[in-house]
Parts: C-alpha cells; sequence; structure tokens
C-alpha cells in the first residue's frame, strides 16, 4: 500500500514577537479515519512541539469544545472534524483579532 | 514578574464533580471560596465524560419519585460494592457512600437535574447535565471560579497547608494563592496512559503534589480500565461507546483469528462479565489476555461485532443511547451500518478510573493539616475493583469534603506561606524554558504512555513490572531534569505543560509500578500473571505509601471492616471472580 500524505498548513501567531500570521506547511502521514486533531498531536509530537492548539484540557471526542478552530475555511472542531488522505489541508484560528498564541483564542 | 497573591479561605483544586461540589457546600458554610480548574470549568476532567449513572438503593430512588427496586435496601448495596471491591474496600467510606447517596440526590433533583431514565438502582442523567446545574449553584452562592489555571505545588507552613502556586495556562504567569484550607478534587492521572479513554488535562497533579507535600497515599496499583473502547478510528479513539452498547445489548467479542474471545469461559463470568458492569475488569482481563497471546488486530485490540443481537433491538438501544447515532459532537453514523451489517470495528481496554489515591480519614482529611481530598483523586470506596458509580462517589465526597475543610479554614487562622517556598517553587517550574539541547516533552510523554498501557495493564508481572520501574527511574534521573522546550515564550506553551506534568506521570506511574511488583497476589483489576490467585490470608491489605526525609516508604495498612468479614484462604482468580459475582444481592440491573 502506498503512504498517503496530507499536506498541512497552519497559520501561525506569536504575539510575543507581535508577528501575525506566518503560514507554516507540514507533511503528515495519513491514517484512515483521522481528525483535524489527529494531524495537529502528529506535528506536536513528531515535526514541531511549539505549535499551539487547544489541547491541555481537551476531551478528543467532541464534549468540551474547545478545539475550534478553521478548517479549510470552515469553523469546527478540530477533533470531530475529518480530514481526507492525499489533499491540501489548512488549519486557522477561528478569528484573526483575539488570538492566544496560534490557534488558540484568546477568552470572550 | 510581579508577584500576585490571592487570598481566599478555602481553595479547590479541580473543576469536575468533586471540586464543584465541595466548593458549593464549602460556600455553603459561609466561608470564601475559590475553585481552581486546570481546564474549562465544568467541562474538563473525567466528569464531563460520563454517561452517566448515579447508583443508589432502589428504595431511597423510590422514596425521592424515580422508579427503583423497593425490595433493595442499603444493606444490599452495602454487600455488593464490598463483594464487587474483593473486599479491599475501606467499609467506613462504602458506609459514607451507602448513607448519604440519597441526600445528594434529592439535591441534585433540587437544582434541576434532568434524568433521562432510571433503573434498579441507578438513575441515568449526563456528565454534561450534571455539570451544568452545579456551575450554576456554584455560581449562585459565590464560589469564586477560574479555569484554565493549574496548581503546580501546595505550600505549606509549620508543617500547615497555607497555600498553593498556580500557573495560568494561557499567559503562563504564576499565581501565588495563600488558603486556610486545600482540597484536592483534580481527578486521576489517565494522561500516563496511551490510549486512554480522553481528557488531556488528568495527569494526576494534585495527587502527587500531596504527596510531595507528605499526604499518604495509597492502593495505587489497583487501575481500572474500561473494556470494549475505541482503539480505530482515530477520530473515535478513547470513546466509551462500544461498551455502553455491549453492556446493554452484549455482542461479539473476537480476536484476529476470528475466533470466539469468550468461549471457553465459565458461563456465570461469561453473563455477568458481559451484561453487568463487571464487564471492565473481566472483558479486559480477557482482551489482555489474547493480546498477550498474540491474537490482537492491529492496534492491539479485538474485534466487536453485533453478532446474534437482533438489529432492531440494538438500533432501539442506540437510538436511545445515542439519539440519531450522534453522541454530543461525534458522528456515530457510520458505525451504525457496520453493526447492521454485522462488520467489526476494533476495541479494546483504556483506563478509566483510579481505586487507589490520596489516603483520607472520615472528615476526608488527608495526613497532611489543612489539606482535604475527594473524588477520584482520594483513595475511595471501591477497594480493588469498582461496580458502583464513580459519580455519585465525586459527590458524596465533594459535598463532605467541602464541609469539613470550610470548618476546618473557619477554626483556624491561615498561617502565612513563605514568600521563599513560592521563589522556589517557580524557579524550579520555570527550568525547562531556559534548558536548551534537552529532550522533548511530548516524545518522551508518549513512549512512556504506551509503556504505561503494556506494563501496568490489566496483567502484570514481575518482569515487566521491573522492567519499566528501571525505564522510569532512568527517566527521573536523567531526563527530568533535562527537558527543553523549542518555544521559550510563555504563552500558551504545550511543550512547557508537558514538561511540568511529567514530573506527575513519572512519579505516579513509579510509585503504582513498585505497589504492583509487591503486590504478589492477584485480586480485582490487578492480576499477576506469576501469582494468579488472590490471597485472603497474606493480602486483605491496602497499600500505603508515605514519604519520609529521603525516601519512600511503602507499608500495608490492613483494610477497614467494621461491618463484613472478609474470606479467607487462596483462590485462583477467576474462581474467586465468579464466588464474588455470585455473592451479589438479588437485585437487578447492571450493579
Ligand atoms: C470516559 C469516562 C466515562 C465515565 N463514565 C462514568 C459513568 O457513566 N458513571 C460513573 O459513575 N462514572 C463514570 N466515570 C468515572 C467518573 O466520571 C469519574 O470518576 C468522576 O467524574 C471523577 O470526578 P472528579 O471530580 O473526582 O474528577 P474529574 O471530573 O476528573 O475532574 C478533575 C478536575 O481537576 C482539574 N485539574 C487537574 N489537574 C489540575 C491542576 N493541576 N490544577 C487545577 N485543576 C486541575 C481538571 O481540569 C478537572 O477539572 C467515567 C470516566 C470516564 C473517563
Ligand atoms: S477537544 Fe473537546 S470537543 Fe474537541
Amino acid at each position: 500500500m502506498v503512504q498517503k500524505n496530507i499536506t498541512v498548513t497552519v497559520l501561525r501567531t506569536d504575539p510575543e514577537k507581535s508577528d501575525a500570521g506566518t503560514k507554516q506547511r507540514y507533511t503528515v502521514p495519513f491514517t484512515e479515519g483521522m481528525s483535524a486533531m489527529d494531524v495537529l498531536d502528529y506535528i506536536y509530537q513528531h515535526l514541531d512541539s511549539s505549535v499551539a492548539y487547544y489541547d491541555h484540557a481537551g476531551c478528543g471526542l467532541g464534549i468540551c469544545a474547545r478545539c475550534t478552530g478553521r478548517i479549510n475555511g470552515k469553523a469546527g472542531l478540530f477533533c470531530q472534524t475529518p480530514v481526507d488522505g492525499g489533499g491540501e489541508l489548512v488549519l486557522e484560528p477561528t478569528g484573526k483579532d483575539r488570538v492566544q498564541r496560534d490557534l488558540v483564542m484568546k477568552k470572550k | 514578574m510581579a508577584e500576585t497573591y490571592h487570598d481566599t479561605d478555602v481553595l479547590v483544586m479541580g473543576g469536575g464533580g468533586a471540586g464543584f461540589r465541595a466548593a458549593i457546600e464549602a460556600a455553603h458554610s459561609g466561608v470564601h471560596v475559590t475553585l481552581v480548574s486546570k481546564g474549562p470549568l465544568a467541562r474538563s476532567g473525567a466528569s464531563p465524560m460520563a454517561g452517566a449513572d448515579f447508583t443508589l438503593d432502589g428504595t431511597s430512588m423510590n422514596e425521592l419519585g424515580r422508579e427503583g427496586d423497593v425490595n433493595d435496601s442499603k444493606e444490599k448495596v452495602f454487600n455488593d460494592i464490598v463483594t464487587q471491591g474483593w473486599y479491599l474496600n475501606n467499609q467506613k467510606l462504602v458506609g459514607q457512600y451507602v448513607d448519604t447517596a440519597k441526600s445528594q440526590l434529592a439535591d441534585l433533583m433540587e437544582w434541576g437535574i434532568d434524568i433521562t431514565l432510571s433503573d434498579q438502582r441507578a438513575i441515568f442523567t449526563s456528565g454534561t447535565g450534571i455539570m451544568d446545574v452545579l456551575l450554576k449553584k456554584a455560581r449562585a452562592v459565590g464560589v469564586e471560579l477560574l479555569e484554565d489555571v493549574s496548581i503546580l505545588e501546595l505550600m505549606k507552613t509549620d508543617g500547615r497547608i497555607a497555600g498553593a502556586l498556580g500557573l495560568d495556562v494561557r499567559t503562563g504567569e504564576f499565581i501565588r494563592f495563600r488558603a486556610g484550607a486545600v482540597v484536592i478534587a483534580s481527578g486521576g492521572w489517565h494522561k500516563a496512559f496511551w490510549p486512554n479513554t480522553g481528557m488531556r488535562d488528568l495527569s494526576g497533579d494534585g495527587i502527587a503534589a500531596a504527596f510531595r507535600a507528605g499526604a499518604d497515599i495509597g492502593n495505587m496499583e489497583f487501575i481500572t480500565f474500561c473494556c470494549n473502547v475505541f482503539y480505530a478510528p482515530p477520530i473515535w479513539r478513547g470513546s466509551l461507546a462500544p461498551y455502553i452498547l455491549s453492556l446493554v445489548c452484549g455482542g461479539r467479542m473476537s480476536d484476529r483469528n476470528g475466533d470466539d474471545l469468550l468461549s471457553g469461559f465459565d458461563p456465570v463470568l461469561q453473563q455477568k462479565g458481559v451484561l453487568t458492569e463487571w464487564n471492565k475488569s473481566f472483558l479486559s482481563y480477557v482482551s489482555t489476555l489474547a493480546a498477550r497471546e498474540g491474537r490482537a488486530l492491529e492496534n492491539g485490540g479485538i474485534h466487536y461485532s453485533r453478532g446474534d443481537v437482533d438489529w432492531g433491538f440494538m438500533q432501539m438501544v442506540g437510538g436511545v443511547i445515542f439519539p440519531n447515532w450522534k453522541y454530543k459532537a461525534i458522528d456515530f453514523s457510520t458505525w451504525a451500518e457496520k453493526l447492521e451489517k454485522n462488520e467489526p470495528v476494533e476495541v479494546g481496554p483504556a483506563v478509566e478510573y483510579f481505586d487507589g489515591g490520596i489516603v483520607v480519614g472520615d472528615r476526608f482529611e488527608t495526613t497532611v493539616p489543612g489539606l482535604y481530598a475527594a473524588g477520584e483523586a482520594a483513595l475511595g470506596a471501591f477497594g480493588a475493583n469498582r461496580v458502583f458509580s464513580a459519580v455519585t462517589e465525586m459527590l458524596v465526597q465533594g459535598r463532605d469534603a467541602g464541609r469539613f475543610s470550610a470548618e476546618f479554614a473557619k477554626a483556624k487562622k491561615a498561617p502565612e506561606p513563605k514568600r521563599d517556598a513560592f521563589r522556589e517553587a517557580e524557579e524550579r517550574a520555570c527550568a525547562p524554558l531556559s534548558c536548551t539541547g534537552g529532550e522533548n516533552p511530548p516524545a518522551v510523554r508518549r513512549n512512556i504512555q504506551e509503556a504505561a498501557h503494556r506494563r501496568l495493564g490489566p496483567i502484570r508481572s514481575e518482569g515487566e513490572l521491573t522492567a519499566f520501574i528501571g525505564m522510569l527511574e532512568d527517566v527521573q534521573k536523567n531526563v527530568l531534569s533535562n527537558l527543553s522546550v523549542s518555544y521559550t515564550g510563555r504563552t500558551y506553551n504545550k511543550e512547557w505543560f508537558d514538561a511540568l506534568e511529567l514530573r506527575n506521570i513519572v512519579e505516579l506511574l513509579l510509585v503504582s509500578a513498585k505497589s504492583a511488583r509487591l503486590r504478589t497476589e492477584s485480586r480485582g483489576v490487578h492480576f499477576r500473571e506469576d501469582f494468579p490467585h488472590t490471597d485472603n490470608d497474606a493480602w486483605l491489605c491496602e497499600t500505603i505509601v508515605s514519604r519520609g526525609e529521603d525516601a519512600i516508604a511503602f507499608s500495608s495498612r490492613p483494610v477497614t471492616v467494621p461491618h463484613m468479614t472478609p474470606p479467607r484462604g487462596k483462590t485462583p482468580y477467576l474462581e474467586m471472580m465468579k464466588t464474588l459475582m455470585e455473592a451479589h444481592s438479588d437485585t437487578g440491573g447492571k450493579h
């Protein structure tokens, strides 16, 4: 079986450097039934552990509703949005104004 | 960095059911209460993940206007909790559960809990429903609530609790709490294992901090794995949905060769071990056995399919538990198609509940004055195996811990915490931010998590435990002080939190693995391949772990048995399990 990959672009923001919105690209091996959160976990654990997304207390199972973001432009939960193999995936924070860091939004 | 102090009478660590219940009760007593939650308020920890059953004797349910078996009694529930716990229970805590569950349920009903349905001795509601009610009540009684703040360390002055150091996860700023009493309600340490049942916040911080502060912990070798948890696909990994469906409907469990997992086991085990909540210990044991015999699937699990269960029946049950095959934001519709076609999914045991924890007395006080514990973080009522409800446990314990901690805080003026102690704890916490060229926290964590799942799973052996202890000791000695982060800022720095949590995870795994190695028998959720008997002559005792001046000491404490006398002798594990299943009272239901 040929290993399918996903090409992922993550919109990154570091408030401590006031650089809003750098696009960073990663290549992640695809597994059947992966979510956008699984993709982020892979990046964090294998490629670049400086990436920030709300997971210090996430549930991973669609219950806490804290893993919100934009997946290919559409708002949703990272942990319950399936992704396709072989394609492009763009992950962004829900909005541009209240970004805490990368994909984590400030509290309302 | 500026020193921010935060003053309160009772500080509650944990925003799950036990923490909220404690906070509400303490506030009722007229003291100032601050509840600090690492995760989102009422949406973190295990509590919102629960199904959830609140379990008590049917007669009390009836008196509260719910369905429930009127022939059931407190004595029968007591009997069942103790036999299900393989007689390792602290019977005083069992008594507290049995005696106070009714008034606890009455409180919930008064506060507006939504009850889906009930059976002989349980009401079914939802974890999120319970948490919403508690959150509303806590706000109404004036509890101060902080979320996304992690307590890192407890502060003592002259041997007494004086406060705690917190970290605002979002900004990376420290918060110095001054408090007259602290309640630990920070739940279990699921994050020490992979796979697990979800929550990413449960790294045992409260148990580890209490242990560092001098509190005894115990029965750390008893870890309940839930059976039939999704292993694949990744998007559902950790979900208990197949466990719930199999508990209600049954179904077929098979290995990689397609052979039935249960054939050959005693019919009583097959019946009670699948269709009652004994399933967690029995099926987790059977699934792990299959994996150890090389009969596991790709991800280490087994197959679960509908088998000869009628599709109409399963569809009806599914429709009640997961309306339209959806549960919150999870969409199980493709699984429903597989069930209908009798196609399997991969499931397996995953860590779900910690039977051991911080040792508490009758007032939920720990061995450190001013420090209390409740809920899953405490060494609770269930002994070696939990069948009854942890949701009931967290609430009855939370309420009492809240009351007694408030009394303590009112009666004694809080000592002043030491500035230096705060500063030292802050410096220690900051070490990974300035360490360069060290090891990567998420990689170290993942490696440990996978090893913990294998070595501290439902089946253990001396050789494997010793190898695991060696690995952990090496990490403790050589790796923990050498963790570095690639992003050195403080704003939502996941690597930094991973590094801080790792210290707790490694400590608790070590204590657990050593306790498991010491216990040379099989009981409840602890099965020793090399000691496959339940030894009621030598091992009717709890494993207690204390922190001495420079070393950790393991000792044993005879079980607290004011009411039911345990059996004697040595019995093969599954035979003992069958005897205990048959010792169940005549009340039906899943508990
Ligand atoms: C998936 C799942 C399903 C379950 N279903 C059921 C069921 O149906 N019935 C049942 O009876 N039991 C069930 N259980 C068990 C039960 O849910 C738990 O035992 C119970 O909810 C524990 O409550 P708690 O308040 O003690 O801890 P938790 O609910 O785990 O709460 C712990 C809290 O402490 C916080 N915390 C952790 N570390 C820190 C820190 N350093 N600083 C500050 N806060 C911190 C967390 O963020 C969280 O808010 C289930 C468990 C799981 C995992
Ligand atoms: S992490 Fe909880 S909903 Fe996604």
